[in-house]
């Protein structure tokens, strides 16, 4: 996810440096640097956002540059692991994507002959082998470095006694060079480039190039010249990035298949979390805010039913200023972003209270990873659209790998159900996929009911917080009014507001609470509010009582939600693209609510 | 140069393994057929691609997104109704200015092949080779380097050299697919055989592979070929007490438990569980979040993602689809079968089962070789399946 930029020509490289980053920004990222060759190579870096770095740069008016931007995906964000890097005598600047799989043996050898490394990165490596076969020709240099290095690499490289040049390679991570008249770009992605020209020259595999102002020359890994046409670039960016998609929100809609591969990889014979859940609390309690507290409702049901621990959900912006009681529950704090002020203000008091703390966040590196005593990360992948859909599904994952660890170290879970359990997790991408898959007859009735001005939303059980995220998905992307009820409360009040112009979606799987739910249908029926029910396939009762059913592969009890959610989410895509509603980015909402 | 490269359609003769997904996404050596094309565009540094979608297309879309993971740019056009190909070429006319390449995202081609076309000079160009069964394609003659004429599927083909469905054009022949389909003409062959009639259309034989997949057995004949030309990097953990010979790939995040042995070309996906005491024989791919219990062995199979295989299980030249889940002591082992695809019969040696998606195999079944286990179908214990069992089957 690491973005590089570099510049050779006659302008100041640092405007184009910075302006060139922010245009990989929204793929989100957390530091960013830049290196400029001038009296030698001077280099400043941060952790953060570019607009931090930009604040505190020096004005470095050299016409020869690098930039880059850090995803981490292993290892804290932190200034020091910041690209680019020096050598030992900082003559010389490398930025990397990748990962150097031989990295640990080479930093021995490296140390052994008397380089001093300033960082944890497999980078730093890379920078000074560069430097110690450096005999006057930098392409030389990175080309014999490079050799020694196993893995998969896009760098740039520049050397303060050659000051007219960069020099980039590449094997695995891609890399394209842009041209211009007396200038020359090289970026990891075309999106960076596109303001400065549409005439570019893409590197493959094993191949290493050399910029100057006025030439550029490919050469393959055993330095022998490369001849290449350059390539006009006839697209806009907004369009390429959702990938034939009409919508981000729809396109992540669709990855959540991958998404939960993703969550459960390398997860399934063991959790990251060895021996936290063991002891040091009695209770558990889950704290958010919007479509994650909707995720941590459902994670009440999951802990308490799979770890059997008492667990309890409040909104993580009440919990800051509620009075202390005297219990010292496990605290989980769930966030997308992890920069959640409400959550990170939570993470603080929870601390305070002197609570163990858990984070569940989307976002490695993020600000709730430092509030927090351990983190498990969602691995969703990045989320552009505002309405949160991947990373929700995503979430409920990790819940339920949190429960089998929490059960298994505790004691309440016997292995046996466990290992049935995992079995089950592993089923979940095709559960999803076969709802995606009904997408064509999910899309009808979004159209259908997209006029409604107010909608219901009805579950019992793990299904109401279902229900309620539901209910929030309408709300927030097709601007349709829509509550969320657990059915039993129906006759508490909404009854009142049911008629034949107020469509209720009820969420009726075949679990405990299947004649429950089906007698509270019948309370809606009475009044002509039309009926969309959520079903258990085969279920042909429920299709004579209500008038539109969506069905979900049978699962245990506790396992529907995710399909559910997936329904949900795209009924509400539907609807509100019937609407014409800007969908990707809803009037008045932001995808991360850094404020209170 | 950009290519145009066909994806829409449904492969209907794929039995139940385009239950919900489109034929180009079929994975063999763990990889979407789909993507061993991109990679030979893209190896000869055709970085601008065309995808004409139409069937399922969300899961071409959420599997390349923009291309940028390929090293490429990806538009995408809908194909809204499956007319033909040169249809579906039309259908992405305004986004091709200068020549452009024709490929077929069902059909394997190697780099060799695209360079080989490339290479060859001006457009138009046909990229032609030599098939076992030219009766199924266009069967190109040829007189010195250019086409004479192609004949859709004859009952007694004059020679061995088909159409492999890889084109080299330039824009003109825009205005020329216009009045052919006013005329109802939706095939490139149509379009090929006007061109050859008004001026040279070149035949280029190629050394290179192209491999089409027109049954579902014939994905083991891709999976093995693709297979050779893996590299055996390994991630995940492997236990102690593992075997491990000839090109095996392991992808990161899974587990190989003791006792297990591999002999390659094998590719194992990401976050599996496999064994302990599973044995892989050549040439396999096993998927993503695949779990192989206990004594079960494996040959010269694929095995799609998300897939549950209990323990003492014998699977040999077979095509299990994503999701299926197998209890225990299944029988799937290969003889030369009859096997029946959309009527046709077909004799095939060694053929063993074909299991569509998400079916579930209970204790101690035996599928006979060559039979057909259709998607979401439910297998009681201790059956024994012959024959064709159509989707969502219950076999008690």
């Amino acid at each position: 996810m690491c973005g590089i930029i570099g510049y050779v020509g006659y302008r100041q490289a640092l405007p184009i440096l910075i302006d060139s980053l922010k245009r990989l920004e929204y793929r989100g990222y957390d530091s960013a640097g830049v290196a400029v060759v001038e009296d030698g190579v001077k280099i400043a870096k941060d952790k953060g956002y570019i607009a931090n770095l930009e604040a505190t740069l020096p004005k470095f008016t050299g016409v020869v540059g690098l930039g880059h931007t850090r995803w981490a995906t292993h290892g804290p964000p932190s200034k020091e692991n910041s690209h680019p890097f020096y050598d030992c005598k900082e003559k010389i600047a490398l930025a990397h994507n990748g990962i150097i799989e031989n990295y640990a043996d080479l930093r021995d050898e490296l140390k052994g002959r008397g380089h001093t490394f300033r960082s944890q990165t497999d980078t730093e490596t890379i920078v000074h082998l560069v430097e110690e076969l450096y005999d006057g020709n930098l392409e030389d240099a990175v080309r014999k470095a490079l050799g020694r290095c196993t893995g998969t690499f896009a760098v740039t490289v520049v050397h303060a006694d050659e000051p007219d040049k960069l020099v980039a390679a590449r094997n695995f991570s891609p890399l394209v060079v842009g041209l211009g008249s007396d200038e020359n770009y090289v970026a990891s992605d075309i999106p960076a480039l596109l303001k400065y020209t549409d005439r570019v020259l893409y590197i493959m595999d094993r191949e290493l190039v050399v910029l100057r102002p006025r030439s550029v020359q490919i050469l393959d890994f055993e330095g022998r010249p490369v001849t290449r046409e350059p390539q006009r670039i006839s697209w806009s960016l907004e369009d390429a990035e959702r990938g034939g998609f009409e919508h981000f929100m729809l396109k992540e809609i669709h990855e959540q298949p991958q998404a939960i591969h993703n969550t459960l990889l390398g997860r399934m014979t063991e959790v990251d979390a060895n021996g936290f859940f063991q002891n040091g609390f009695t209770g558990v309690k889950l704290l958010a805010c919007g479509t994650s507290h909707h995720a941590s409702l459902m994670g009440k049901y999951i802990l308490e039913e799979i770890a059997k621990v008492p667990t309890t959900v409040e909104l993580a912006s009440e919990y800051r200023y509620a009075p202390i009681p005297t219990e010292r529950p496990l605290v989980l704090l769930v966030s997308q972003s992890g920069e959640t002020a409400d959550t990170l203000g939570a993470a603080r008091e929870a601390k305070r209270r002197g609570c163990k703390t858990l984070g569940i966040t989307n976002v490695v590196g993020s600000s709730l990873t430092r509030e927090t005593d351990r983190t498990m990360y969602t691995r969703a992948g990045l989320e552009i659209g505002v309405a949160a859909t991947k990373t929700f599904t995503a979430q409920v994952v990790a819940l339920f790998l949190v429960a089998i660890r929490m059960g298994l170290e505790r004691g309440t879970l016997d292995p046996e159900d466990a290992n049935r359990l995992r079995d089950e997790l592993r089923a979940l991408p095709r559960h999803v996929q076969s709802v995606l898959n009904r997408a064509e007859d999910i899309e009808a009735l979004g159209r259908t009911l997209a006029g409604a001005r107010d909608m219901f939303f009805l579950g019992r059980g793990i299904e109401y917080p279902a229900a309620m995220e539901g209910a929030l998905k309408m709300k927030e992307i097709s601007y349709i009014h829509a509550e969320a009820y657990a059915a039993g409360e129906l006759k508490h009040g909404p009854l009142a507001l049911l008629t034949p112009e107020t469509p209720t979606v009820a969420v009726v799987p075949r679990d405990r609470n299947y004649e429950k739910m089906m007698s509270n249908i019948g309370e809606v029926n009475a009044r002509g509010s039309p009926v969309l029910a959520i079903g258990t396939e085969g279920d042909k009762d429920l299709a004579r009582f209500v008038d539109h059913v969506v069905y979900v592969p049978k699962v245990r009890d506790i396992l529907y939600p995710i399909s559910v959610s997936v329904v949900l989410q795209l009924f509400a895509y539907f609807a509100a693209r019937k609407r014409g509603c800007t969908i990707d980015k809803p009037r008045n909402l932001a995808k991360t609510v850094t404020v209170e | 140069m950009k290519a145009v490269v066909l994806a829409a359609g449904e492969g209907a003769r794929m039995g139940p393994f385009t239950a919900s997904e489109p034929k180009v996404m079929i994975p063999v050596g763990n990889k979407p057929i789909l993507e061993h094309v991109v990679e030979a565009l893209v190896e000869n540094g055709i970085h601008d691609l065309v995808f004409v979608v139409g069937y399922r297309r969300e899961r071409i879309q959420s599997h390349f997104e923009d291309g940028r993971k390929f090293n490429a740019h990806i538009e995408y056009t809908v194909q809204s109704k499956q007319l033909g190909t040169m249809h579906a070429v039309w259908e992405a006319r305004e986004l091709v200015r200068g020549p452009f390449l024709v490929a077929n995202g069902s059909s394997l081609v190697d780099a060799q092949a695209v360079a080989d076309l490339l290479g060859s000079g001006t457009a138009p160009a046909l990229l032609i080779a030599e098939s076992e069964a030219p009766e199924k394609y266009g069967v190109v003659s040829v007189s010195g380097h250019y086409v004479e004429r192609i004949t859709e599927k004859p009952r007694q083909p004059e020679g061995n050299l088909v159409n492999t469905g890889v084109y080299a054009f330039d824009p003109s022949v825009i205005p020329i697919m216009e009045s052919l389909l006013g005329e109802g003409h939706y095939d490139l062959p149509s379009l090929l055989s006007a061109l050859a009639a008004k001026t040279r259309v070149r035949a280029v034989r190629t050394k290179g592979t192209w491999m089409d997949a027109l049954y579902p057995w014939d994905l083991l004949k891709l999976n093995a070929h693709v297979l050779n030309g893996i590299g055996d990097l390994q991630s995940g953990t492997i236990e102690k007490d593992v075997t491990l010979r000839g090109k095996v790939a392991i992808g990161e995040g899974s587990r190989i438990r003791s006792g297990t042995y591999v002999l390659g070309p094998a590719v194992i996906g990401r976050g599996c569980e496999i064994g302990p005491n599973v044995v892989v024989y050549p040439s396999t791919s096993i998927g993503d979040n695949v779990k192989l219990q206990a004594f079960t062995v494996l040959e010269n199979s694929v095995v799609m993602d998300d897939v549950l295989v209990g323990p003492h299980s014998a699977i040999s030249n077979s095509v299990i689809a994503s999701g299926v889940r197998v209890a225990s002591n299944l029988m799937a082992s290969a003889d030369k079968a009859n096997a029946q695809v959309e009527g046709e019969w077909h004799v095939v040696d060694p053929l063993g089962a074909l299991v569509g998606e998400d079916t579930e195999i209970r204790d101690g079944v035996v599928i006979e070789p060559g039979s057909v286990v259709g998607a979401r179908c439910h297998i009681g214990p201790l059956s024994r399946v012959r024959g064709n069992v159509p989707n969502g089957t219950n076999v008690m």
